[in-house]
C-alpha cells in the first residue's frame, strides 16, 4: 500500500481531468448496473437456488403421489384404471405444484432487492449515480421480472423432465396441444413474476426488509388461507366470497393449474388482470414515494 | 463550482439548514466547517439531490445535479462511508456504479489501486473497517473523474497515513482545477487542507473567507511578555490602550498591540524583557469564537472549555 503513504505521483485522480471515458446515463446502462448488483449478492443465490429446488422437488413428490393413486386404481380394476389417474391429478398441476411456495421465495428476493439498499445505505450510492430515481427503480423491476420469468420457466421445464417418466407411465403427461394446459403453465410464470414485482413495490414503500416480507407473506399466504377456508363454509355470505376471489393470490392463481378452489372464482384472464392491477398500484405508490421523499 | 442560493431544509419544526447562500470555487479546497449537527451533511446531500430542499436552489457546474447527463463525471461524492451494500465486494460495488456511466473496468481497477484497496477489493464490504469504508467511498467518488468533489468528513476513521493521503489528494485534485468541497468538524484538519473555509453553525453560514482571514479576523493575536518589571510594563501598555492580562507574576499577555510596539516601549522605558512572543490564534480558537453561540450541545460544565469561550466573547466586546 505504498501508494497510500506517499504523495500522489502524477495526477492524483489517476488521470488528468476529462480523460476517463464516461458516457451518459441511459436505461440500458442502469439495467446493466442492476444486473451486476443482483448477481453479486449471495442473497440472490440463496433465494433463486431454493426456488428451483422447491419447484422441482414439489413436482417430483406430486408425481409420486400420482403414481401411488394410479397404482391404487390399477388394483381396483381395469374400469377404474381406464378412468385414469390423469383425471385425478392433471400433469400441469404436478409440474407446477410448487409454484406458490416458489412465489414465496421470490417475494423475499423482490422485497430485499430494494430494502437491502435502504438498510445498508446503498440506495444513496444508487441515486447519486442515477439521480432520475424512476430509471433506477424500473431498471430494478425489469431485471427482477426477467430473472424470475426465466427462473420459473426453467424450473417448470426441469420439473416437467423429471416427472415425465412417472407421468408417462400413468398417461397423465402435459398435453402441449391443449391450449388450456399451455396457458396454465405460462400463467404460472406470469403469476410468479407479478408476485416478485408486487413485493418490490411493497419493499420500496416500506423500506424495511422484515416489514416488507411480513406484509407480502400476510397478503399472499396468511390472509388467503383464512378467507378460502371461510369461503368454503360460508359460500352464502356475499362479501366473504367477493373478498376471497379478489385477493391477489386467489385472483392471480386462476390462470394456473390450481384454478377453482374458491366459490365463484374469477375467469383466468380477469383474475391475473386483477393481480396485475394491484401490482401496478403498489409500484405506482412506490414510484411516487421514491420521487418525493428524501433518500 | 457549487452555487447555493437560500438553501433551506426543515424537518418538521426543526430547521437543519437555514437559507444558506454560498459559492464553492474551482481550483481550491474549500473546507466546510461546523460542529456536529450544524447542517453540513444535509447541505451536501441537497447538493447531490438526495434530499429535497424545503426552499432555495443549489447547482453544480451551472445545473441542478439531477439535470446532468453524466452526474458521476460532474460530481464525485463521499457522503457516507456506509452508502454501500455490506454483502457486495468492493470491486463489484465499483463495477456496478461504473456500469451506469459505461465507465470501463480499467478505471475501476485504477481507483482501487489509487485508494490502496487492492488487498481487500474482493472482500465483502460488511467486514471493512471504517477506514477501508472511507477509502472505498473515495474510490467511488473518483470513479467518474469528476470536476467537483464533495467529501463529507473524509478523514473520519482513517489512520494518520490515510489522513495525510486524503489531504494530499484533496490538494492535488484542486490543483488540477477541480472544485473540492470537504467537510469536517475538526478545525485543525481544515486549516491544514483548505484554502477557503465556510463555517456553518445551527444551519447558518457564519463565515465565508480564506482560511488565513478567518484566523486573522478572530482578533486573537496577543503578545506574551515575560519581564521582572511586568507590572510596570503593564501600566505603560494600559496607558496606550492595550489590554493586559496578568497570567502569573512576571508574565503578561498583551492584546491590541504587537511585539514591535511592546519591545520599543520596553526599550524606551529601560524595562528588561526575558521573553517577547507574538502568539497567533489558531483556527481552532477562531472557530470556537464563531460557533460559540451555535453549537448544538454545549458542554458548559467543563471549566477549561467554558473559560475559553467567555474569554473570546470578552475579546469581541
Amino acid at each position: 500500500m505504498s501508494a497510500t503513504v506517499t504523495a500522489p505521483r502524477g495526477p492524483a485522480s489517476g488521470t488528468t481531468v476529462g480523460q476517463t471515458p464516461v458516457k451518459n446515463v441511459s436505461f440500458w446502462r442502469v439495467l446493466r448496473s442492476e444486473w451486476i448488483k443482483l448477481w453479486t449478492l449471495r442473497s440472490t443465490w440463496w433465494t433463486l437456488g431454493p426456488t428451483v429446488v422447491v419447484m422441482v422437488g414439489f413436482a417430483f413428490a406430486m408425481a409420486l403421489v400420482a403414481q401411488f393413486i394410479g397404482d391404487q386404481m390399477a388394483d381396483a380394476g381395469p374400469e377404474a384404471e381406464a378412468a385414469g389417474a390423469g383425471g385425478m391429478i392433471p400433469g400441469t398441476l404436478v409440474v407446477a405444484f410448487g409454484f406458490e411456495t416458489a412465489a414465496l421465495v421470490v417475494a423475499v428476493l423482490g422485497s430485499m432487492i430494494i430494502t437491502g439498499e435502504y438498510s445498508t445505505g446503498m440506495i444513496r450510492s444508487t441515486f447519486a449515480a442515477v439521480p432520475d430515481r424512476l430509471t433506477a427503480f424500473f431498471a430494478k423491476a425489469t431485471v427482477l421480472a426477467g430473472v424470475t420469468a426465466v427462473l420459473t420457466a426453467v424450473s417448470l421445464a426441469i420439473a416437467w423432465a423429471v416427472t415425465y417418466p412417472i407421468l408417462d407411465a400413468n398417461s397423465s403427461t402435459v398435453d402441449f396441444s391443449d391450449g388450456t394446459q399451455v396457458r396454465q403453465l405460462g400463467g404460472v410464470v406470469l403469476y410468479v413474476v407479478l408476485v416478485a414485482l408486487f413485493s418490490l413495490g411493497i419493499g420500496a414503500l416500506l423500506r424495511h426488509t422484515a416489514g416488507a416480507i411480513f406484509t407480502v407473506v400476510a397478503l399472499f399466504f396468511v390472509v388467503p388461507t383464512i378467507f378460502t377456508g371461510a369461503a368454503a363454509f360460508a359460500s352464502d355470505i356475499d362479501w366473504v366470497v367477493w373478498v376471497t376471489k379478489l385477493l391477489p393470490s386467489v385472483a392471480g392463481a386462476q390462470i394456473t393449474p390450481t384454478a377453482g378452489a374458491v366459490p365463484d372464482a374469477l375467469d383466468p384472464w380477469v383474475g391475473i388482470s386483477v393481480l396485475a392491477g394491484y401490482t401496478v398500484l403498489v409500484l405506482a405508490g412506490a414510484a411516487t414515494r421514491l420521487k418525493l421523499q428524501d433518500a | 463550482m457549487i452555487e447555493a442560493r437560500g438553501l433551506t431544509k426543515r424537518y418538521g419544526a426543526k430547521t437543519a439548514v437555514d437559507g444558506v447562500t454560498f459559492t464553492v470555487q474551482p481550483g481550491q479546497v474549500t473546507g466546510f466547517l461546523g460542529p456536529n449537527g450544524a447542517g453540513k451533511s444535509t447541505t451536501m446531500r441537497m447538493i447531490v439531490g438526495l434530499d429535497r430542499p424545503t426552499a432555495g436552489t443549489v447547482t453544480v457546474n451551472g445545473k441542478p445535479y439531477a439535470a446532468h447527463r453524466r452526474p458521476l463525471a460532474e460530481v464525485g461524492a463521499l457522503l457516507d462511508a456506509k452508502a454501500v451494500h455490506t454483502g457486495r465486494s468492493a470491486r463489484n460495488h465499483l463495477l456496478a456504479m461504473a456500469a451506469t456511466h459505461a465507465i470501463p473496468t480499467k478505471r475501476v481497477d485504477e481507483v482501487i489501486e489509487l485508494t490502496g484497496l487492492r488487498p481487500v477489493a474482493g472482500k465483502r464490504v460488511g467486514g471493512f473497517s471504517l477506514g477501508m469504508g472511507q477509502r472505498l467511498g473515495i474510490a467511488a467518488a473518483l470513479l467518474g473523474d469528476p470536476r467537483t468533489l464533495i467529501l463529507d468528513e473524509p478523514v473520519n476513521g482513517l489512520d494518520p497515513e490515510g489522513v495525510l493521503w486524503v489531504r494530499n489528494i484533496a490538494r492535488f485534485l484542486a490543483s488540477e482545477g477541480r472544485t473540492v468541497f470537504l467537510s469536517s468538524h475538526l478545525m485543525s484538519e481544515v486549516a491544514l487542507t483548505a484554502d477557503h473555509v465556510l463555517v456553518i453553525g445551527k444551519g447558518r453560514i457564519l463565515a465565508d473567507a480564506p482560511v488565513s482571514e478567518i484566523v486573522d479576523g478572530a482578533e486573537r493575536k496577543l503578545v506574551r511578555v515575560r519581564s521582572p518589571q511586568a507590572t510596570e510594563l503593564a501600566e505603560l501598555l494600559k496607558g496606550q490602550n492595550a489590554q493586559v492580562d496578568d497570567v502569573e507574576p512576571g508574565l503578561i499577555e498583551v492584546r491590541g498591540s504587537n511585539a514591535v510596539a511592546v519591545g520599543e516601549l520596553a526599550a524606551s522605558s529601560k524595562i528588561v524583557l526575558h521573553e517577547l512572543t507574538p502568539v497567533a490564534s489558531t483556527l481552532e480558537e477562531a472557530y470556537m469564537s464563531l460557533t460559540a453561540d451555535s453549537v448544538e450541545y454545549q458542554s458548559e460544565d467543563i471549566a477549561g472549555h467554558a473559560g475559553t469561550q467567555s474569554d473570546l466573547e470578552g475579546s469581541k466586546a
